[in-house]
């Protein structure tokens, strides 16, 4: 699977931090770790970027590529800097991101037959996230439709199907499983990608990554080609790259429904197991999921 | 042909809970069913009702709900006889007067008053303690120090507390009350943790539960929910029956407090409802409603 590289994002307080004073070596020093970690591309996030977005999208985008030559993900809801940055970019880059919404169809959308990109659209619309797969399903063949019309084609479309942190709603989680799994034959040839550290928001900080990789092993199992993630923790990579395959099996089979009998496994095995459990729905979560 | 309707059944069901010891205890949960499906398989124990009383005078308390007691509110020995004559399964002791913002009574005051309504009413006793998490874990410590042995239902624990509290109630014998604000992940979270400490017999989940109009629905779902995944998806550890301590949230509201009659039925329409949801005990202040709703439990309303 494809991994784009989520730790430059505006909401870590160093990377605001160095955004605010341009210092470009604290940057740097991000992309750089994420490059040698493995990551495939970088994700840029700039958050909304209302102030000087111009020069923040051209200063990001030229201060990563003066260390890294790997392709960019420029992130950002703000149209001025996504251009800006787009622009500059060595590679070709991925617009993240468009959605159903008028104003990203209307302004973010056309920059990227314009700057020749690929794309990143959400299934969301006006009236927000949509809670299932069916009204997943409806808005993305919406907005997919409007985006072939202006020329992008589906081989360049990376679908969000948007995940949702699983202590603020389990049914969501495992509505996107479901949805990735009918994506190809919705929409044949697009590429999927999701944000999958999403899954773990608010959780606690150290029970984050066992959410992320299993759903990652879910996910990828239902046929997704991509995600923001964070490549610094050194078992997601592992997995990625095919590793552990015991713990790939396992995961396999309690989303297949056979019986896992979890006294016969080591610790890692049998975390992997319930956490595959609680993203499923099959569960209930709670902070304590490990616990019991 | 005779029809027969079809039957759902379920893999879970709710543990046993006993309060008290000997003669005087009560047994609460046991069932493999919905909250009052008795048409489709065991109910050990129908719902029971804990009438509330206090050691600070009622102080607060609307005047239609005091009526009843008034006479007896100074003296709590005098008053939990009075609400047993009235019909109450449980009483139900609220320490208030150790609330650090009133009276704040020290907590081995507390806990000889508890020790004295224990010696000298036959009946099995619920304590709640004033809701403070620092002052509950001193004074039901030493509630359940005072009392060792006599199987109160003690509480409420919730997440700062619950560690001394449910070492003290592990120690001495008693059952705890695992309390969480209207949210069905942290309650199952405070459930994990308590079970290592205590078995499920020993715990009652308190999900918090707010009066009609106040946001009760909130309350209902989750209820609702706990007996769901408890019973149909046989989760162990939610499992533990339920505590509906609605009498004081209904009677502080502006609604029941305008007529006697009214505040009755807020009570009572707020207690129909939990029950509905899957409360196994309800904590109620009126005596009409103890007497309404034990009708209704045994479908004579």
């Amino acid at each position: 699977m494809i991994l784009i590289g989520e730790n430059i994002h505006i909401i870590s307080k160093v990377v605001s931090e160095a955004v605010r004073n341009r210092d470009a070596a604290a940057i740097q020093a991000l992309a750089k770790a994420q490059a040698e970690a493995g990551a495939d591309y970088l994700d840029l996030n700039m958050g909304p970027a209302r102030k000087d977005p111009e020069e923040l999208g051209a200063w990001l985008v030229q201060t990563v590529q003066e260390v890294t030559d790997i392709a960019i993900s420029l992130d950002t809801m703000n149209p001025a800097a996504m251009e800006a940055g787009l622009k500059l970019c060595r590679k070709r880059p991925l617009l993240n991101s468009a959605s159903g919404k008028a104003d990203s169809k209307a302004g973010m959308m056309p920059l990227a037959p314009k700057y020749n990109t690929q794309i990143v659209i959400s299934v969301i619309t006006d009236r927000g996230c949509p809670p299932d797969v069916d009204s997943r399903v409806e808005s993305i063949m919406d907005t997919v439709a409007y985006a072939n019309g202006l020329g992008i084609k589906n081989e360049d479309i990376w679908v969000d199907p948007i995940i949702l942190p699983v202590s603020a709603d389990q049914k969501q989680v495992r509505e996107a499983l479901e949805f990735m799994k009918i994506l190809p034959d919705l929409l044949p040839g697009v590429k999927s990608v999701v944000g999958l550290s999403n899954v773990s928001n608010g959780t606690p900080a150290p029970l984050r990554g066992i959410l992320n990789r299993t759903y990652m092993l879910m996910l990828e199992r239902n046929g997704l080609y991509s995600a923001i993630a964070d490549v610094l923790d050194p078992e997601l990579i592992e997995l990625n790259k095919g590793g552990i395959p015991d713990i790939r099996e396992l995961v396999g089979h309690v989303m297949e429904g056979k019986t896992v009998n979890t006294d016969d496994l080591d610790e890692r095995s049998r975390s992997y197991v319930k956490t595959a459990r609680v993203l499923l729905g099959e569960t209930l979560y709670s902070h304590a999921w490990l616990e019991s | 042909m005779e029809y027969k309707a079809p039957l759902e059944t379920y893999s879970g069901s709710v543990k046993e809970v006993v309060i008290g010891k000997g003669d005087r205890s009560v047994k609460i949960g046991g069932e493999n069913i919905l909250p009052l499906h008795y048409f489709e398989g065991k109910a050990a124990n129908r719902p029971k009702i804990a009438l509330e009383i206090d050691d600070n005078c009622a102080a607060g308390w609307s005047e239609w709900v005091l009526e009843p007691y008034k006479d007896v509110v100074a003296d709590p020995v005098k008053w939990a006889k009075k609400c047993l004559d009235l019909g109450a399964d449980l009483i139900c002791l609220r320490l208030e007067s150790t609330d650090p913002q009133g009276a704040n009574i020290p907590a081995d005051v507390a806990a000889a008053l508890v020790k004295k309504v224990v010696a000298e009413v036959s009946a099995a006793l619920v304590v709640y303690g004033c809701g403070d998490d620092k002052k509950d874990a001193e004074v039901l410590a030493a509630v359940a120090a005072a009392c060792s042995g006599e199987n109160l239902l003690i509480g409420p624990a919730v997440k700062e507390n619950y560690e001394p509290l449910a070492k003290a109630v592990a120690e001495h014998g008693h059952c705890i009350i695992a309390q969480t604000p209207i949210d069905i992940n942290l309650e199952k979270e405070l459930n994990v943790k308590l079970l290592k400490q205590l078995p499920p017999e020993r715990i009652v989940i308190d999900p918090l539960s707010s009066a009609l109009g106040y946001g009760m629905e909130y309350s209902f779902t989750i209820m609702e929910r706990t007996k769901q995944v408890g019973v149909i998806h046989g989760d162990f550890a939610m499992q533990m029956p339920m505590i509906a301590d609605l009498g004081g949230e209904c009677w502080k509201t502006n609604q029941a407090r305008a007529g006697r009659e009214q505040g009755i039925l807020w009570e009572g329409i707020t207690a129909m409802s939990l029950l509905l949801a899957g409360a196994n005990l309800l904590v109620l202040r009126h005596p009409d409603n103890c007497r309404m709703i034990k009708e209704a439990i045994d479908g004579k309303l």
